[in-house]
């Protein structure tokens, strides 16, 4: 039983970061982006492609990272512009239609050009013990990670001027420009950022087990899952719902069956619009 | 001049609200903008503030020409509006509210003193969350993260909307003090005497056009005022 | 029918005389009929893609009535074909019921799923997002109903409909006029609904729903009404492609193949009109086959289609390139002759 909460935790971990990039940019306008997980493909096959030609590991997932990055930022300068212009009622339905495309065109390309692609990033290493519980190293370090980026994360947005900003934006985007913030700047970084988590999750991710080409539409489904369990537009809410939406995953699919797991997340996301639509962390 | 509109058209989906509007403000000036429902009152005050784009004429800021800047811009610039519906940041702390005013920097010792000194009831209130202040102290709190940012400019809407007459009168004598701390304040009023209580000029707006312009006794003179909006037969 | 009587100012919004109302149906009728004798009857390839084509315009009939008509994006036309699809197999394979009362059964089914979804969405005062993503999480987690139920559904191996009109599977021309036929039927369906009351309700809850409560339309009885019919229609042509195909499995009914289509076929039809998911099947059915040999492309080519209608051509394909050509036309001489579907003409209005 530690031994599967353990496992779900750490699982967990990996799902909150993802949550975070999808519900940052909800609620900056209310935009789901459904090509985030093409994203987090992108960077692991950059990264993949990188390392077989010879670049070091951990420079490989940097320059992973960065280009999920810049597919954010230029999602934002190009197809969101039409999408933000639209008042909330129509933004919507647009923002999930062309990142829905984008979607489609992201994953084509990428199994267009190399259809058996694919991130592994094996760690060598005996199983660390943690709490008695041997845990590989290639999760020990993943974990590590994202728990470290995910501390950056609260702290930004907790005490950093621009993580202020970035959040008065999310409750009240008039108040944020009579403040002299620029809703349109604090978008365009905050794709950036979410494009940058999705590729650090692809990195982590394949420490633990392969990603690949066609993996992208599901980290789409789990970052929703997760973003709309801990409450769109909650940073802090998308951690604690993946941690433990992990729990509930690694317990059902060891007590129940492999295949109820997801079924039981996907009912968990659906509980949760029906009784507490703003998240069981919603405020 | 501190400020200046001159011209100055807008309005909505291409249907113009207020048109030909010249108004100025002086450094350490109180302006009131009078006017009843409608009159376009909210609509010249978002033109000036950057939320609603012009469709003709100009606004500046000591000179320097800022008709087409988006809002965040002109609050750069040191104009800051407080909208009569306030749009504080709901979920965060009454201070996180007033530290944000001052976005991108950290906001002045003696800004956020001389915001405790005019509004006292915020201080053992600066952990509670904005979204659940009563309305009045809302008002204190929009007028006061507008203050951190050590505007040029004060605007104010309807500062007296949806508080009891006791409260107005507060919040008026409120502006008075800033007043007297040498604020350049414009405000737009319904309640014609608060209004023109703290008032060095003020100019009448009537179906989106400037009618009248004078202080604050010329028009408290002037019939047509007594009429319309101080209710004296 | 108690609705709330509707204001004289929604009545007014009926334009087009009953009888021309189902001229176009009556058109689409007779070309579903003819076409195969004058083309591609004796071409067994070219008919199973004329059926592929037809049981994608009843899909997307069913969708249009659901998010067209009344705004509620259900993301689980795969999941909703699929009900009917399972449900025909199951019963015929493992209870030996004839294959029609699988037919009914799964349509049932998938008409009561599809209320159930609608009522608890209107229940809750759910969005378009939450809507959508409430039913994409529905989608997938059918899907791995379909994988996990092995002993039902076959899982990833699919299942055979061992009691499948061999007729139909063998001549797929049979298979082309029971499309026809249902997507005919489909389509006056929605005619009927669209002149209707309901009509006059869609229309008023598209243009602005909270107008359309204060002016006494029943908004959350019409929703649940539309899901119903449109989930009833998505579930008939699932079960009915089962049956012609004689063979079905996961695939055939996931999210990316069957949800992603419909709204590509519905957004460039346009939205809410009558013949535009019809049009688009067929257009799509060649885009299709000249995608066929491109593999991965097919992907690539549909998102980017998906992008630019959404950009460029919110009212669908056909409305659009009609406004140009009456732009380049004078008025008078285009005159009565070229009038729009009924709910496009609507909107322009407005
Ligand atoms: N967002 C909008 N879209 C369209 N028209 C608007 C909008 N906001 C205001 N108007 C119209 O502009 C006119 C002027 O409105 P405005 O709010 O500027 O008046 P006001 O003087 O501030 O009135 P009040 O004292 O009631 O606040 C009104 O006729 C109003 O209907
Ligand atoms: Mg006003």
């Amino acid at each position: 039983m530690k031994a599967v909460i353990l496992d779900g935790i750490i699982l967990g971990l990996g799902f909150g970061l993802l949550g975070v990039g999808m519900t940052l940019v909800y609620g900056l306008g209310g935009v789901l982006n459904l090509a985030y997980g093409e994203f987090a493909v992108l960077a692991a096959i950059v990264v993949a492609q990188a390392i077989s030609g010879g670049m070091p590991t951990v420079l490989a997932a940097v320059l992973g990272i960065l280009a999920a990055a810049t597919a954010g930022v230029l999602l934002d300068l190009s197809l969101m512009r039409p999408v933000y212009r639209q008042s909330t009622g129509h933004r919507v339905l647009l923002g999930l239609m062309l990142t829905l495309g984008l979607a489609f065109v992201i994953e084509g390309v990428l199994t267009w050009r190399d259809p058996l692609g694919g991130l592994t990033i094996s760690i060598g290493g005996k199983p660390i013990s943690i709490l008695g519980v041997p845990i590989a190293v290639g999760s020990v370090w993943a974990a590590l990670i994202t728990l470290a980026v995910g501390v950056v994360l609260l702290v930004f947005f907790a005490a950093t001027t621009f993580g202020r900003g970035v959040r008065s934006v999310i409750q009240d985007e008039l108040g944020a420009r009579l403040v002299g913030i620029s809703p349109s700047l604090v978008r365009t970084v905050i794709f950036g950022l979410s494009g940058a988590l999705a590729g650090l999750v692809a990195v982590t991710q394949s420490m633990t087990s392969p990603l690949t080409v066609s993996g992208g539409f599901n980290l789409t489904v789990y970052a929703l899952i997760v973003s709309v369990v801990g409450g769109l537009g909650s940073v802090a809410g998308a951690f604690l719902a993946g941690i433990l939406l992990g729990i509930v995953d690694d317990v059902s699919a060891r007590y129940i069956g492999s295949y109820i797991s997801d079924i039981v997340l996907l009912g968990a996301a659906a509980l949760t619009i029906l009784v507490r639509p703003r998240g069981l962390f919603g405020s | 001049m501190l400020l200046e509109v001159s011209t100055l058209a807008a309005g909505y989906l291409g249907q113009t609200v207020v048109q030909g509007v010249n108004l100025e403000v002086s450094p350490g000036e109180v302006v009131a903008i009078i006017g009843s429902n409608g009159a376009g009152k909210t609509t010249l005050m978002r033109a000036i503030a950057g939320l609603l784009r012009p469709m003709a004429g100009r606004v500046s800021l000591a000179g320097r020409d800022m008709t087409r800047w988006p809002a965040h811009r002109v609050a750069g610039a040191g104009v800051a509006y407080v909208p009569a519906e306030r749009h504080l940041f709901p979920a965060m702390t009454v201070k996180t509210n007033l530290v944000l005013g001052a976005y991108p920097h950290r906001p002045q010792r003696e800004a956020l003193e001389l915001v405790f000194e005019i509004f006292p009831a915020l201080k053992p209130r600066l952990q509670q969350r904005a979204g659940t202040l009563s309305g009045g102290q809302q008002q204190m709190v929009a007028v006061g993260r507008a203050l951190v940012a050590q505007p040029r400019l004060l605007m104010l809407d309807e500062p007296s909307t949806g508080l009891a007459p006791k409260l107005a009168k507060d919040a008026f004598e409120a502006l008075g003090s800033l007043k007297g701390r040498g604020m350049t304040l414009l405000v737009a009023e319904q309640q014609v005497p608060l209004a023109l209580s703290v008032a060095d000029r003020g100019y009448v707006l009537e179906n989106g056009r400037i009618t009248l312009e004078g202080t604050p006794h010329e028009l408290d003179r002037n019939p047509e005022v007594r009429r319309a909006y101080l209710g004296v037969a | 029918m108690t609705g709330g009587r509707l204001p004289a100012r929604l009545g007014n919004l009926v334009p087009v005389a009953r009888g021309r109302a189902f001229l176009p149906i009556l058109a689409a009728g007779v070309l579903v009929l003819v076409v195969p004798q004058v083309w591609f009857a004796d071409s067994e390839y070219t008919t199973s893609l004329a059926v592929q084509a037809l049981a994608f315009a009843g899909y997307a009939v069913g969708f249009n009535l659901i998010f067209g008509t009344t705004n509620q994006l259900f993301l689980c036309v795969g999941a909703l074909a699929g009900i009917g699809a399972y449900g025909t197999g199951i019963l015929s394979n493992h209870a030996s019921l004839p294959i029609w009362v699988g037919i009914v059964a799964g349509t049932i089914v998938a008409a009561a799923v599809g209320g159930l979804m609608s009522w608890v969405a209107v229940r809750r005062s759910l969005g378009v997002i939450f809507t959508g993503v409430l039913t994409l999480a529905f989608s997938f987690a059918f899907q791995d109903l379909l994988f996990g139920q092995q002993h039902l559904t076959g899982g990833s191996t699919g299942q055979t409909l061992t009691a499948a009109a061999a007729s139909l599977a063998d001549n797929q021309i049979g298979g082309y006029y029971l499309f026809g036929a249902v997507v005919i039927g489909f389509l006056i369906i929605f005619r009927l609904l669209q002149i209707s009351h309901f009509g006059w309700a869609f229309r008023a809850l598209r243009d602005d729903e909270l107008a359309a409560e204060l002016a006494g339309v029943n908004v959350a009885r019409y929703r649940i009404c539309a899901a119903v019919i449109g989930s009833a229609m998505i579930g008939l042509t699932g079960g009915l492609y089962a049956y012609s195909e004689g063979f079905i499995s996961p695939p055939t009914f996931a999210f990316d193949q069957v949800d992603v289509t419909v709204l590509v076929l519905v957004a460039f039809g346009g939205l809410g009109t009558l013949l535009g998911p019809l049009i688009a099947a067929v257009v799509f059915a060649f885009v299709d086959n000249a995608l066929v040999n491109s593999g991965q492309l097919r992907e690539l080519i549909y998102g980017a289609i998906i992008v630019v209608i959404f950009l460029g051509f919110r009212r669908g394909v056909p409305q659009t390139l009609g406004a140009i050509v009456r732009r380049f036309i004078p008025h008078d001489k285009v005159g009565t002759r070229w009038r729009l579907p009924l709910s496009v003409r609507q909107r322009e209005r407005s």
